[in-house]
């Protein structure tokens, strides 16, 4: 189905767990192994002992994971990976609650010539953008009330691709447009940091503010003394990491030395691709999870004033807005003093009151009440009662056990068949998948 | 072309609601028969228009929900004679959903009259079913054969009577975000009572349209020209959009309303008034933050501490708004 374009209300892949059936077997598969190279890390950092260079690699094909059966069919391989993913969810610790404070990133992209490389495949340039898409879903998934800005830096000049957003969607779309994209001339570090610097200034003081450079180049062309550009950095708070693609540069490190943020030189795309990631846990989680883990009080645990404001449309009566005092129709109302404000997550200008829209604080919430997992039924011969259908889709159940299934029993049923434990409703193999990953919520309890 | 579309109906029928609306003394009473017999028309409508369209229909009960009708598994005693002059799809969809609401009202006792409304499970249930069409199925044993080249522009429409229940937050929240990942759009008409704030976020969300409906007597006027055009059809037309829309949340303590909330810094649940621990995720708060929290929140209650206050630089000692 062709997605509607005109919708621009719909973002749906602003939550990863977008997997409904096709890539959740990869997904488990991939994180498994992030997981993996995260503990190697932690252990040492031999990480370069053990993870080849780009020209060492073999390909990874990804045809080679999904094989057929003996009667040539993937039914068998498709079901297995279902019941790896049931599997999964009944493994899943139960403590999935994840720390969250409001953060403010801009991300500098190199668009310089340097970025047209190609020791990273296809480019430096097309990896970075890839790899920026996903940084931003998953951020933006970890942290529903932050938001995003980015800036480009090509022939000499930063470039605004983004205004600071809190909606994923309008993040992404600056940087779908390849071909606006194009690399040219020479980076300015200096002209791209003073950019990002100028759009965080006027954020609130409890939030956090930081720079993530994605940087190719090994020169940087500046009108001025970048390191007045560190000392002001400084000043202002703001956290710089820097992702080199090339190799380490003394003002890149000392910018992450002096900010506090995080500096790393990427020796592989899938080594750049951990040193992004890395940078998506809320700062506050990295700082606990180093000093003691589990169990300790955490000072950076707060408790917040929100306030949730009541939207106006574009038809109302016209006003100026206390954030640019412009005369705008639409807005958002401040519940303490009635200000107008243009955009939230935001705080009043006039009260102070942070004000937020609830649906960014409800995005995160299906981690905190999961649905329980539901019991595979494996025989009918219990003389109770079974229903004819799927109670959330009314398809008819089979009566006999299916043959596909029985070679990949553990965890599912033969007959396609799951009961949820608390209202014990019988559910189809489909929806069962679907209110575990997507809906969070059983169609029979109904909540 | 215009695609066929999908509308998986959900019907508010909660008996008491229903009977508050039929009473006498509103601006434009509209009794249960009078709104099903116009439903129908509209069902019929939609299946007219298109020969493709699909249609599914789920009732909100008292305490349970129930899928009353779908197109993908139609009557099953298509046998009986139907009457000659009617077009028999429309005497199939009419009688089913009838008889099916008659034999589900049959079953509901005077106590389970009380129970919150299942419109949650309908909802959820709609979601399920658009998910069931949209996506082909991956195993064999299906019965129903789709043509990938004719998948359905599903949406919901939700006709509402009941008020807000602010149990189902959170449940409303993921279905809201569940439909946004489906692509489809949630209508809603409230048809009586007064405006629910989670259904209009639902809207809102999904790009969906919010109908309150003023003009009672006017519901099948209404039901045509904002929730039959397809949403490709709406770029087109004038239909109806939202006033305000209100971004209130239910706190986790009370399950109150509210518009402004004490938030978790870990796990961002909401309370209505400052906690010392996170009930959800069980951090300890600062005291020094509580203290803070407690003396901005009630400067009316103890006018000495909240003059107070006002000499103490960190914090702003603006009345706060009654909740
Ligand atoms: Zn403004
Ligand atoms: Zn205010
Ligand atoms: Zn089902
Ligand atoms: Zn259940
Ligand atoms: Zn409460
Ligand atoms: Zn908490």
């Amino acid at each position: 189905m062709p997605p509607r374009k005109d919708n621009e209300y719909i973002d749906a892949d602003s939550d990863s767990d977008v997997d409904i059936l096709d890539e959740s077997g990869n997904r488990g598969r991939k994180s498994k192994g992030k997981a993996i190279d995260r503990r190697r890390k932690d252990k040492g950092k031999g990480k370069s002992s053990e993870q080849p260079y780009a020209w060492e690699a073999s390909y990874a094909r990804s045809w080679d994971t999904v094989q057929e059966d003996e009667a040539g069919s993937l039914t068998t391989a498709v079901a297995d990976l279902l019941a790896r993913n049931r599997r999964r969810r009944l493994l899943a610790p139960a403590n999935a609650i994840r720390r969250t404070i409001i953060r403010h990133l801009i991300i500098i992209l190199d668009l310089s010539l340097s970025m047209m490389d190609r020791d990273m495949r296809p480019t430096r340039f097309d990896l970075s953008l890839e790899y920026a898409r996903e940084f931003i879903v998953e951020w933006f998934d970890q942290n529903p009330l932050g938001q995003i800005g980015l800036v480009g830096m090509r022939a000499g000049l930063g470039e605004r691709l983004s205004e600071m957003s809190g909606n994923s969607q309008d993040v992404l779309k600056a940087i779908s447009e390849r071909h606006k994209l194009e690399p040219a001339g020479e980076p300015s570090l200096q002209n791209a940091v003073e950019m990002a610097r100028g759009s965080m200034g006027h954020l609130p003081t409890h939030s956090s503010r930081e720079i993530l450079i994605i940087f190719g180049s090994l020169t940087t062309v500046d009108p001025g003394n970048i390191h007045d550009t560190l000392e002001a950095c400084i000043r202002d708070r703001i956290r710089v990491s820097v992702v080199a693609l090339a190799a380490e540069m003394k003002v890149c490190r000392d910018f992450c030395d002096k900010t506090g943020g995080q500096f790393g030189v990427a020796m592989n795309e899938g080594h750049f691709k951990d040193l992004l990631f890395e940078l998506i846990p809320p700062p506050a989680q990295r700082v606990l999870s180093r000093a003691a883990g589990a169990g300790a009080t955490n000072p950076a645990a707060d408790l917040m004033v929100m306030g949730f404001p009541v939207r106006l449309p574009d038809t109302s009566l016209p006003a100026l807005c206390v954030c640019h005092s412009e005369l705008k129709s639409e807005g958002f109302l401040c519940p303490r003093c009635s200000a107008k404000v243009c955009d939230v997550p935001t705080d009043c200008d006039i009260c102070g009151l942070m004000i937020v829209s609830s649906p960014h604080l409800a995005r995160s919430y299906h981690h905190l009440f999961p649905v329980k997992p539901y019991q595979a039924i494996i025989s009918l011969e219990e003389g109770s009662a079974f229903a004819k259908s799927c109670h959330a889709c009314a398809r008819s159940f089979p009566d006999a056990p299916t043959s596909t299934f029985t070679a990949t029993a553990e965890g599912m049923s033969p007959l396609g068949r799951y009961r949820c434990p608390d209202c014990h409703h019988d559910f189809c193999t489909e929806c069962d998948v679907f209110v575990h990953d997507v809906v969070h919520c059983c169609p029979g309890c109904g909540k | 072309m215009d695609k066929s579309s999908h509308i998986s109906v959900v019907l508010d029928l909660s008996p008491s609601q229903w009977h508050l609306s039929s009473l006498p003394h509103n601006p434009y009473p509209l009794s249960f028969k009078s709104f099903l017999s116009q439903v129908l028309a509209f069902l019929n409508l939609h299946i007219a228009s298109k020969h493709e369209n699909t249609l599914a229909v789920f009732g909100a009960f008292p305490g349970k929900s129930v899928m009353l009708y779908s197109s993908s598994n139609p009557a099953s005693d298509s046998s009986d004679s139907g009457n000659p002059n009617i077009y028999r799809p429309f005497e199939i969809v009419d009688s089913r959903v009838v008889t099916r609401i008659e034999e589900e009202l049959e079953l509901i006792d005077d106590k389970e009259e009380e129970a919150p409304i299942g419109l949650v499970g309908a909802l959820t249930k709609a979601l399920c079913y658009i998910n069931r069409i949209t996506h082909p199925t991956t195993s064999t044993q299906s019965t129903i054969v789709e043509d990938p080249a004719i998948l359905p522009d599903p949406r919901i429409l939700i006709l509402s009577v009941s008020p807000d229940l602010s149990t189902s937050y959170i449940p409303i929240m993921n279905s809201i975000f569940s439909a946004q990942k489906l692509k489809v759009i949630i209508d809603v008409c409230k048809v009586y009572g007064p405006n629910t704030v989670f259904l209009e976020q639902a809207a809102h969300l999904t790009g969906g349209s919010y109908v309150y409906l003023e003009r009672r007597d006017a519901l099948l006027q209404h039901l045509v020209m904002s929730h039959l055009p397809s949403p490709a059809l709406r770029k087109l037309m004038a239909v109806p959009t939202q006033e305000k829309i209100d971004f209130r949340a239910a706190c986790f303590c009370h399950k109150n309303i509210i518009d402004v909330g004490f938030v978790c810094s870990v796990c961002l649940s909401i309370f209505c008034a400052p906690v010392p621990v996170c009930s959800t995720c069980r951090t300890k708060f600062p005291i020094k933050t509580l203290q803070r929290l407690n003396a901005s929140r009630a400067p009316a209650l103890r006018p000495v501490n909240g003059a107070a206050k006002t000499s103490a630089p960190s914090t702003p000692s603006l009345p706060s708004t009654p909740r």
